[in-house]
């Protein structure tokens, strides 16, 4: 029915694109026209004016004083966040104890027993080679410490998801409320949810939780109601029509229904518990993060790579693991209840054999100390590799040549121009990608942030991010294209995806301190890194999507794989590049953010500066603009329809 | 016994029945000056789309009544309105004389619980559950406890022959096994009506006749009545006792097979059948013309209700009229010219009357099915229609639209 009214705008889609184009240009011209030399003459142009700059300093400190003065005696502290801060406490503590009392056979046997049944014997014998290497890299108590913080982490945002996602799923208002603000929270940087939840909560665990548990749940929440919405109608008629409850309907039907977006959700929420568990370090949440926090401070990469690696390990296998069960959801595998019991008793008598023979710790002559021979490779690497190699150079010169000629001007290009400029930029750019409505988000973040009196530092982050975009964006689209005319390549890149896209962000920062040192180059290699398998990934299934018939068509006129790419598969692929884009943007944020760890500046380093020095209200200031940074760019890159899974 | 039926309560009466999608859409059905305008013009001046236009039809007990139209007809709507799966937008709709559009929602969810099933075009069924508890679900929902509805399924899915595939899943079936299985659903209930909707369509042809087979079977066996919606001009003649062909919301005929071959209501009906091979619909009766075999041995002696096409082949072994026999009296006489002209449409002198006046009503439906409940008795259909061979469908109606 919709075919007749669809059909007339597509009549003549080239012109009127263009048409609409120019006409979106000059409109925003036309206002420019008016407002710019208004703007002008009421303050300067070049830098934020400082009349438009609201100082929170004040009120922030005084806002941050009180709550640390109130939070033993205010009511709201003693009997609302008091108790939720304690009850946190008690079952990070409580589950600590029971993987303690476990001993390292017992959850280790555990693990591997549960991905036994959920996943196969291989993903079984992974798991257990995992966690033996926790313990043999030293690092078991650590890993149980992250453990444990990911365990009530996770159980809270499932909880906290699955709620959220049965209101949204279930009614239409609450939806259509929820769902922009779940969007933004998908695409804001892990970084900008810590600081306030140590405003309100202090350094430590309860807040690491927190913190966790917003950045965590949003994922569950959406692909419960996505999964809720996207049941099969017919099914759900059927069920209707032969007179089941609502109630029976949802517990029969729906939710069954949605199996597989339920355990994709949690396999998302664990991914993003178990990242951010690791950055919460950074207020206290102690752990294997704390041991790469810490070791990063002082450039030992060393100690670091022994932190990371079971940070790594325990990625792969959560992920596997749990991703292998929402493939088997609905398949013929249902495994009974009685091999459960049968795992379970296994599992507490192996636990019980390590308790009888004495062996609850790790053993400390099982360990095996990578530390100093890491340390010992990564000083001849300085030595040798870090400048001064003949033709190629040395790391340590690629990255200087780096911020010489691309982070600097690029840095000071964007402070030069006249900061209407800037705003008007990324009107244009959004407006002509996106809608008016997401021009408008984009130009009022962007605005917030001069308002807030960080224009300068914020243009900082935004050159780094731009110069990492540019990066990824050249060697993704590349590799992607690569990967989408080679079956061969794509078969040899899939594992090596795989494998970058579950690790945390945090992690990324060893390597490329070994490599490069510290500094903003680093921040922006790391940024790299982490959302070159995100890019590469859309760029080659979008460009594999396209539809065959055009392809073959194409081949059918003696089109060459050139003018097949240029002239097919590119302009099909545009929804998939944009999205590639737009996820690029936001990954290469979210890294660059954390870069100021690793002497990347900026809000990154007012973040952790703020952190560090009790000194919240820079801090916060900092996290604000993190947001509106974040905002901005993404509603710039967002094309009008968003997909409904992330890549990442 | 037919005429007995059409005298008691209809198991389904429909009274000027609307649904109406958009917005506002209660006013249209409302306001003559709208109601009379075309599909398109309705929707460019009210944004609605009528999907069931005043439509009205009884279905009586133990009856298969078909509802065939093309895609976008409106016979799935008018289907869904029956058990309020889509709110009707205007007129009344009774079960057994009661109505359903002034059910509370416990009263409608009793309706649909024991005395409608439905059978879906995709099948609907759970895939995260065995064909057993696919089957068993009805029951369940009604609170039935496990070992009872199991062993209930079990009946049924022996009824439908599929005895050893209890365990498999949904995706462990082909089409048709799945299409079994919610056939068993919608019969473990043990309904009262059963509603068709479009249930072979997205079926293989051989699958769909082997389905096609099963319902008769069953509908023989069990006298179930039936709706059944569909496509399909040639499944419409096999299955239905009487037919409802809708158009664009509206029922442009209503009648026996053979009536709406015989002689259609208008041209639109005339096109659509205008391929249906008319030996097998037709029946004797209207071909035969009056006269009398004169003798006790009735030469041919062929039963009212027979198609043409069996006419034909005694009169062709004969070599001589045959003579038209219901319950040893004789009615008529059938010769060469008399089914030859059957066939060719040309109407017979003696049916023509009978059947020319249902046409006329058929123009306006909503009268036609009431006059006719009262009136015209349908033909009785004591030749088991599975029997009866399978009529090829005109290409117009066999669009394989799903």
């Amino acid at each position: 029915m919709a075919t007749v009214t669809a059909s007339a705008p597509r009549a003549l889609p080239g012109g009127l694109l263009r048409h609409r184009a120019a006409q979106k240009l000059l409109l925003l011209a036309l206002a420019a026209a008016i407002l710019v030399p208004l703007a002008n003459a009421k303050w300067a142009s070049g830098s934020w004016p400082e009349a438009l700059t609201v100082d929170l300093t004040n009120p922030l400190t005084t806002a941050s004083n009180w709550i640390i003065d109130n939070r033993d005696s205010h009511p709201l502290f003693l009997y609302g966040f008091g108790y939720m801060s304690n009850a946190v406490v008690i079952s990070v503590r409580a589950v600590y104890l029971v993987l303690l009392a476990a001993g390292w056979t017992g959850v280790t046997a555990l693990g591997a027993l549960v991905a036994w049944r959920v996943a196969g014997v291989r993903l079984a014998i992974g798991t257990a080679a995992a966690f033996l290497t926790c313990g043999l890299l030293g690092m078991w108590v650590p890993t149980m410490q992250t453990l444990a913080l990911m365990v009530v982490a996770v159980l809270a945002s499932v909880a906290v998801g699955v709620v959220l996602g049965l209101a949204a799923g279930l009614s239409d208002r609450l939806d259509r409320t929820l769902r922009p603000v779940l969007d933004t929270m998908q695409v804001m940087p892990a970084y900008a949810y810590l600081l306030p939840v140590v405003l309100v909560f202090g350094m430590g665990v309860p807040a690491a939780v927190l913190a966790t548990v917003v950045y965590a749940a949003p994922p569950m929440a959406r692909l419960t109601s996505l999964g809720l919405r996207g049941a099969d109608k017919e099914v759900l008629e059927a069920v209707e029509s032969l007179g089941s409850t609502a109630r029976q309907r949802l517990l029969t039907a729906r939710i069954p229904l949605a199996s597989k977006e339920l355990l994709l959700g949690l396999n998302q929420t664990i991914m993003m518990a178990l990242s951010m568990a690791v950055i919460a370090s950074v207020i206290g949440a102690g752990g294997l993060g704390d041991r790469v926090y810490q070791a990063l401070a002082s450039v030992d990469v060393g100690a670091a790579l022994s932190a990371g690696i079971p940070i790594v390990l325990l990625a792969v296998v959560l992920d596997r693991v749990t991703g292998a069960a929402g493939e088997r959801a609905g398949g013929e595998h249902e495994s009974s209840p009685r091999t459960w019991l049968y795992a379970a008793v296994a599992a507490v008598a192996v636990a019980l054999a390590g308790r009888l023979a004495g062996r609850l710790d790790w053993p400390g002559a099982w360990t095996l100390n990578i530390a100093e021979p890491v340390n010992r490779a990564v000083d001849w690497m300085t030595a040798h590799l870090y400048s001064g190699v003949p033709v190629v150079g040395g790391t340590a010169d690629w990255a200087a040549h780096f911020t010489t000629w691309v982070l600097n001007p690029v840095r000071s290009g964007l402070q030069w121009l006249p900061w209407w400029s800037v705003l008007l930029v990324v009107a244009a750019l959004a407006w002509l990608i996106g809608t008016w409505r997401t021009a408008l988000t984009a130009v009022l973040a962007m605005a917030a942030i001069g308002v807030l009196g960080v224009w300068t530092p914020s243009l900082d982050t935004l050159s780094q991010v731009l110069a990492a975009v540019a990066v990824t964006l050249v060697l993704g689209l590349a590799t992607g294209i690569a990967a989408a005319r080679s079956d061969r390549f794509e078969r040899l890149l899939r594992p090596v995806l795989d494998v970058f896209q579950t690790m945390p962000q945090f992690v990324y920062l060893i390597p490329v301190v070994a490599l490069f040192g510290v500094g903003r180059a680093p921040a922006v290699a790391a940024a790299v890194v982490y959302a070159l398998p995100a890019v590469v990934r859309i760029t080659t299934q979008g460009l594999r999507q396209v539809d065959p018939a055009a392809l073959e068509s194409a081949r059918s006129l003696g089109a060459t794989p050139g003018q097949q790419l240029r002239q097919i598969q590119l302009p099909l692929a545009r929804p998939a590049l944009l999205l590639a884009v737009n996820q690029g943007v936001v990954l290469v944020l979210a890294v660059v953010v954390i870069g100021g760890l690793v002497g990347g500046g900026a809000l990154g380093y007012n973040t952790v500066f703020g952190l560090a020095q009790g000194d919240l209200a820079t801090g916060l200031v900092a996290g604000a603009a993190i947001v509106c940074l974040g905002l901005m760019l993404d509603r710039v890159t967002q094309p009008t329809e968003r997909r409904a899974k992330k890549g990442a | 016994m037919n005429a007995m039926n059409a005298m008691s309560t209809p198991v389904f009466s429909v009274e000027g029945l609307w649904k109406v999608f958009g917005p506002k859409a209660e006013r249209i059905p409302a306001d003559p000056a709208l109601t009379s305008l075309e599909p398109a013009e309705l929707r460019a001046r009210t944004g609605c789309t009528a999907a069931v236009r005043d439509v009205s039809f009884d279905v009586r007990k133990g009856e298969v009544f078909v509802v065939m139209g093309l895609s976008g007809s409106g016979k799935s709507t008018l289907v869904r309105c029956l058990t309020r799966l889509i709110e009707p937008t205007a007129g009344t709709i009774a079960i057994d004389g009661e109505d359903v559009r002034a059910m509370d929602k416990s009263r409608l969810r009793e309706l649909r619980r024991h005395r409608a099933a439905m059978v879906f075009q995709h099948f609907g069924l759970l895939p995260h559950r065995t064909v057993l508890d696919n089957v068993a679900y009805g029951l369940e929902i009604q609170g039935m406890s496990k070992a009872e509805r199991r062993a209930r399924a079990q009946e049924v899915v022996a009824k439908v022959g599929l005895e050893g595939m209890e365990q498999r899943r949904p995706s462990q079936l082909s089409g048709g096994q799945r299409q079994r299985v919610g056939l068993a659903r919608a019969l473990a209930v043990d309904p009262e009506v059963l509603l068709f909707d479009e249930p072979f369509s997205a079926l293989d042809p051989l699958i769909r006749r082997d389905m096609q087979e099963e319902v008769v079977r069953l509908h023989r066996e069990e006298g179930r009545t039936m709706v059944f919606i569909t496509h399909d001009l040639s499944e419409a003649l096999k299955l239905g006792d009487r037919i409802a062909l809708m158009r664009d919301g509206r029922v442009v005929q209503l009648g026996t097979p053979e009536e709406i071959v015989g002689s259609p209501a208008d041209d639109y009906v005339r096109e659509f059948v205008r391929d249906v091979p008319r030996e097998q619909v037709m029946t004797v009766r209207t071909a035969m013309r009056a006269g009398e075999c004169g003798g006790p041995e009735h030469p041919g002696a062929i039963a009212a209700d027979a198609v043409v096409a069996e006419a034909i082949k005694v009169v062709a072994d004969l070599g001589a009229p045959a003579c038209v026999v219901d319950d040893g009296r004789c009615l008529g006489v059938v010769d060469a010219e008399t089914l030859i002209a059957s066939v060719a449409g040309r109407g017979v002198v003696a049916a023509d009357a009978a059947v020319a006046g249902t046409a006329a009503a058929g123009a306006d439906t909503a009268v036609a099915a009431g006059s006719r409940a009262a009136g015209a008795a349908p033909v009785p259909k004591t030749a088991a229609p599975a029997e009866r061979p399978p009529a090829t469908p005109p290409p117009t109606t066999d669009t394989g639209a799903v």
